[in-house]
This record gives C-alpha cells, sequence and structure tokens, in this order.
C-alpha cells in the first residue's frame, strides 16, 4: 500500500527526468533497494519515458551527421597529437607524418563559404555598377542630342550662308 | 529499453571512448531524433537546436551514460534537456528576453510538465507559479505521463 502511495506520488518520474530533488533522489534509491517491485516499477517507467520521447522525435537534417564526423576526427586528431607529444617530448619532427593523422573529407556539398565582409563588398560593388550604368546611359543620350543639335544648327549656318 | 539493449550501447560506447568514430555515429544515429525532438521542445529554433545537439554528441559528457543505471536512451534525454535549458538560459541572458507570467494559470499535467521539463523551473517555482503544493506538482507529472501511457 504504501509502495502504490510512493509509486503513484510523481517522485520516480521527477527523478528518471532529472527533476527531483536530492532528498527525493535517495530516498527513490532506498526505496528501489529495498523494495523489488519499485525498482521493477522504475524500469518500466525508464521504457515508458523513452516510448514517449521516441513518438515526439525529429529526425534533425543529414548536415549535422557530417558535422558531427568531422568535429570528432577533429577531436581524435587533437587527441592523438596532445599524447603523442607528451608523450614523447624529444620526438624528430623531420619524419613523416603517419597517414592517421590526416583527415579524410569527402565533400559532398554545393555550397561554398566565403568571409563575411564579402557581403558589403558585393552589395557596395553592385550598387556602383548600377550608378555607373545610369551614368552611362545618361552621357550617351545626353551626346546624342548634342550632335543632333549641332546637325541641325549646321544645317541652318548652310541656309543662311545660301540666302 | 532491454538490459541486453543497454548492454549493447554501453559497448557502443567503449569503444568509441577508445577512439572509434564509427561508433560515436552509430550512438548519434540511434538517439539523434529523439534527442533532436526533445531539444526542438525547449529551443524552438532549429538553427540553435542543431548546434545544441552537435554539442551534446559531441561532447565528452556522453560518457558518463556508461554509468547511468537506466536506459542509455534515459541518459541522452536527461542530457538533452539539460544541454537545450543551458543554451536557453544563455540566450535569455543575452536578450534579456524572459517567458515569465506565460499561461501559468492553468494546473493541468500538460503544463505541469511544460513548465517543469520544457521550461526548466524547478519543482518548488512551479508550485510557487500554480499555487499548489510540491506533492500536487509531483502528481500531475505522473498523470502526464499516465495519460500519455493510456493514449
Amino acid at each position: 500500500m504504501q509502495n502504490r502511495q510512493f509509486i503513484e506520488s510523481g517522485i520516480l518520474e521527477s527523478y528518471l527526468l532529472g527533476l527531483a530533488s536530492e532528498s527525493e533522489q535517495v530516498e527513490v534509491k532506498r526505496y528501489a533497494d529495498e523494495y523489488p517491485d519499485v525498482q521493477e516499477h522504475l524500469f518500466d517507467l525508464d521504457k515508458d519515458l523513452q516510448e514517449f520521447f521516441l513518438i515526439n522525435s525529429v529526425p534533425p537534417p543529414p548536415e549535422i551527421r557530417d558535422e558531427l564526423e568531422l568535429l570528432v576526427g577533429k577531436h581524435e586528431l587533437q587527441k592523438n597529437g596532445t599524447s603523442r607529444d607528451s608523450g614523447n617530448k624529444k620526438r624528430v619532427y623531420t619524419e613523416e607524418k603517419p597517414k592517421e593523422d590526416y583527415l579524410e573529407i569527402e565533400v559532398n556539398d554545393t555550397h561554398i563559404r566565403v568571409h563575411k565582409l564579402w557581403r558589403p563588398a558585393f552589395f557596395v560593388i553592385f550598387l556602383l555598377s548600377k550608378v555607373f550604368l545610369i551614368l552611362a546611359l545618361y552621357y550617351f543620350f545626353k551626346t546624342s542630342s548634342l550632335e543632333e543639335e549641332i546637325g541641325r544648327l549646321r544645317q541652318q549656318n548652310i541656309e543662311i550662308h545660301k540666302k | 529499453m532491454s538490459d541486453l539493449q543497454h548492454y549493447q550501447d554501453k559497448n557502443l560506447l567503449h569503444s568509441s571512448s577508445a577512439g572509434g568514430r564509427s561508433e560515436q555515429l552509430a550512438l548519434y544515429d540511434k538517439y539523434s531524433s529523439m534527442a533532436y525532438g526533445i531539444i526542438l521542445n525547449i529551443l524552438p529554433d532549429p538553427k540553435m537546436a542543431q548546434e545544441v545537439l552537435l554539442n551534446l554528441f559531441a561532447s565528452s559528457q556522453l560518457r558518463a551514460c556508461d554509468s547511468y543505471p537506466f536506459s542509455y536512451a534515459g541518459c541522452v534525454i536527461k542530457l538533452a534537456r539539460s544541454k537545450a535549458l543551458e543554451a536557453k538560459q544563455k540566450v535569455a541572458s543575452l536578450s534579456s528576453v524572459s517567458e515569465d507570467g506565460e499561461d501559468t494559470q492553468v494546473n493541468s499535467p500538460d503544463n505541469i510538465f511544460d513548465l517543469a521539463f520544457r521550461k526548466g523551473l524547478s519543482i518548488d517555482l512551479v508550485a510557487e507559479r500554480l499555487n499548489i503544493s510540491r506533492q500536487d506538482v509531483l502528481k500531475g507529472i505522473h498523470l502526464f505521463f499516465k495519460t500519455n501511457r493510456q493514449s
């Protein structure tokens, strides 16, 4: 009866989720050690919690796995490097590096990474190109209208001289 | 999860700490969806959630699951939650945005679970917010899982 109350109090769920206080954790451990049915219920609950969170699971984008692969490889490399350095300080650095020090990367990404300053630089270049285009068109039309005006004035001049 | 399953996961981790990259990735393949679901519940921004997920599976803290007495998944659940809450607190302190005062009056098991698990409030704080006793909060969490089990 006492165990049933303990099980239904919600303390076991809180314990498994990491929400229980220290005194509650001690209490749960004591009960689990003392009463096999409480321990069994704890294992059942653990299974239930797992099922609940599995139902609500969301697959992450595949790129994250690639990033993790690189990250883990990098960590391994650093670990190997430091352990080798500490273990053999008089290492001769002229020798060829072992092949496992190199990280094999398979690039299947169609994107490139550029410095963040490229964005304003590209914007400025784009803006300047538009300004120059407008200026070029403006002067082109201005010159052609002036040429027409000169031609017309020349024609007038010739007619005046003829008279 | 069966004892055999836990044993297999422990073995995976042992080989992972011994330097097996593929074993660490195997753990990721097995638990990343579940962890990502938990993290997204706490941090709705997918970019941030992905960072936390990456951090979780690359961290050495995952090795602590080796000595966890229950299922490996249970340990991942706890770790995913704590990492997501940690990131959420960092973001909240940077942007000084607080969610205080949001839907605090409903005493439903769903709301109790939401405040305690997803929003990271302690049991005492949840009790204070909802004007109920600590026992009622624990009971609410129990009812939340009981209802989910039955449905």
